[in-house]
């Protein structure tokens, strides 16, 4: 449980950090993004990163929740990217 | 950087020992990857590739099966000076158990046997080495003395060192191109393929090069052990500071019963946890000098520092409990158990797995790259010289032919008779003769065309064995899932996911077009049409 809520966070914190990029804005809305809604978006992101930290410690102490944190933000990061790979093509193969 | 105009800056310095750092030994990079990637799940493998041994229910208690094994080595090692075992736990059934044997031409010998927990007696299953081959040929090889191989894997791991560290300051935009992937872009895409798998897991990466390193470290750097360390005595200290490993001593003569090892297994369980324990090794059995050190496990502890208790043998008195080691000796531990990652729960373990390929797959398109991107200065494409061939051909059958081989492997512990001489070892001998039939193959075909069928064939071959598995062994993949057997359910679908992920790549291969070149007027010839490349 404690890894499947760790992976989630990490997932939507990398999505909040890439929507926080502006060519990704661009990719996914089309447009680029009100600067403090990017703003609001890294800040999410971040937050995000942290608190998924925060529930690995609580549940594994520091050592194994580190271990845990790099394979989980490795992971979501790789899906985040997925997801848009998949998102792009999409809209290329029905615009 | 100063870009004047003869010396080339930082980067492009670093780019071009990135490039050649990596494809020096990248074959053998990719081979030590892959095959320690599915290292990770060793003992699930040992277990598939023993069939006959029964799904194991529950983990019997330590301390009854220590006794049960103890009993049963002072029957097939009497006389041995050294006894060990390693318990089963969730991932692994049986009690691996060695004892030293006299020595034979100059080498102290070892004899080792799978044991039952329930009966105490040998296994009966089949002659294989199973997981441990993959797991020893990813850091020693094979058909080479130990050392050399060790050697071999130290250098490769200190050139994909290089490889990190220059790659990393070589990608120009790591956080603003951090999610990017442009599609169908040639080597543009091969490019942002291979920084994604590099990035994402680049705390991986380091880590486990860096780990790798340090686990060979008294072989590659032995001098500050040589320096520090000279007499017997503190050779004995610096070993309990490493590893639970008792040397037998000089016995005694005066023989003296063991005492009752259960009994020191529940002293060690009160103070680690019931299923704890991982390894009891004895020695000097039945002799007044006789040492017990029973081992704690390794579980949810990211160090390999040996935590143990040592018993007196013969009145089974606590003499010493070593749970803490010198600051050196512990951050040699921690970072020795981050590479073998054996602390893991399941969902860790399968983070391993999963970074690792990524791992994988980033030496693997490093190696792609490097032709990608030299195939369009080629002044004749459809006569490319020796070393682009070559690397060309290299790469198709480290890479396809890799998969063909392991899954080889796989397919002749189903399928290799069981009263063949040396059957373990045959199983291995049929990994390398696979292995050098790809070779064989990639450099018959045209390079394309090569790659596509091994593709195809490591798909097909990876589909069929759960069927070879129904087929040859009881346990079938309908029968494990209803009795809720991870490892053979696990193992099936886990082939099944590669033979997908194989018969993609060879797809997505033979669907590649070469992109047109506006330049080039005459097209080349149609048996060139060249390989997987610029597409992925």
């Amino acid at each position: 449980m404690t890894h499947f809520i760790a992976l989630l966070l990490c997932v939507a914190a990398f999505g909040a950090l890439a929507l926080a990029m502006e060519r990704h804005q661009h990719d996914i809305c089309g447009r680029a993004l009100a600067a403090s809604t990017t703003r609001r978006l890294r800040l999410a992101g971040w937050i995000g990163l942290g608190l998924a930290l925060y529930v690995l410690v609580q549940a594994q102490g520091w050592g194994m929740a580190l271990v845990s944190f790099s394979g989980h933000t490795s992971l979501a990061a790789g899906l985040v990217c997925a997801a848009m790979i998949v998102h792009a093509r999409r809209r290329a193969l029905h615009p | 950087m100063d870009a004047s105009a003869r010396q080339p800056g930082l980067r492009q310095t670093m780019a071009g020992l990135h490039t050649w750092a990596g494809l020096l030994v990248g074959w053998l990079l990719f081979a030590m990857f892959l095959t320690g990637t599915v290292s990770f799940f060793k003992d699930e493998l040992s277990a598939w590739m023993r069939p006959e041994l029964p799904l194991q229910s529950q983990v019997p208690d330590p301390a009854v099966t220590a006794q049960r094994v103890t009993d049963e080595l002072s029957q097939i090692a009497a006389g041995s000076t050294q006894w060990g075992m390693r318990l089963p736990d969730q991932r692994n059934g049986t009690v691996g158990t060695f004892w030293r044997v006299p020595a034979a031409g100059g080498r102290r010998g070892f004899e080792e046997a799978q044991l039952d927990p329930l009966t105490g007696h040998r296994v009966s299953s089949r002659d294989t080495t199973g997981g441990e081959f993959f797991y020893r040929f990813h850091f020693q090889f094979h058909y080479m003395p130990v050392v050399w191989g060790r050697w071999l894997a130290s250098i490769c791991a200190m050139f994909m060192l290089v490889a990190i560290v220059s790659g990393v300051i070589t990608h120009k935009k790591i956080f603003r191109d951090f999610f990017t992937f442009r599609w169908g872009k040639g080597q543009r895409s091969w490019l942002d393929a291979h920084n994604a798998l590099s990035v994402f897991g680049l705390p991986f990466h380091a880590m486990i090069t860096y780990t790798g390193l340090v686990t060979m470290m008294a072989l590659v750097m032995p001098w500050g052990e040589q320096a520090a360390i000279q007499t017997p005595a503190e050779r004995q200290e610096l070993s309990s500071q490493l590893s639970a490993f008792i040397q037998p001593v000089t016995p005694t003569g005066q023989r003296v019963p063991l005492a009752p090892v259960d009994a020191m297994v529940r002293q060690a369980q009160a103070r680690w946890g019931e299923h704890n324990v991982s390894r009891i090794t004895i020695s000097n059995p039945g002799d007044a000098a006789a040492r017990v050190s029973v081992l704690r496990g390794e579980s949810a502890r990211v160090s390999m520092s040996p935590q143990y208790m040592l018993f007196d043998g013969g009145t089974g008195k606590l003499l010493e409990v070593q749970e803490s080691v010198g600051a050196a000796a512990e951050a040699r531990g921690v970072l020795y158990a981050l590479h073998l990652g054996r602390f893991s729960d399941t969902a860790m373990r399968w983070l391993y797995f999963i970074v690792s390929l990524a791992g994988t797959a980033m030496v693997g398109t490093g190696l792609v790259m490097w032709t990608v991107k030299r195939r369009q200065g080629l002044s004749d494409p459809s006569r490319p010289h020796l070393g682009f061939r070559l690397v060309e051909r290299l790469n198709i059958a480290s890479i396809a032919g890799l998969s063909i081989a392991m899954t080889g492997f796989l397919w002749g512990n189903r399928l290799l008779p069981a009263a063949l001489p040396g059957r373990g070892a045959w199983e291995i001998h049929l990994f390398f003769i696979v292995w050098a039939l790809t070779l064989v193959h990639a450099c018959l075909r045209t390079p394309k065309r090569a790659w596509v069928e091994q593709l195809w064939c490591a798909a097909v071959l990876l589909a069929l064995l759960p069927i070879v598995n129904a087929v040859t062994t009881e346990r079938p993949f309908w029968r494990s899932l209803g009795e809720g057997d991870a490892v053979f359910a696990g193992m099936d679908l886990m082939l099944w996911a590669l033979a997908a992920l194989h018969g993609a790549l060879a797809i997505r291969t033979a669907r590649h077009r070469k992109p047109v070149q506006a330049r080039r007027a005459k097209p080349a010839p149609h048996s060139h049409t060249t390989d997987l490349a610029e597409q992925p």
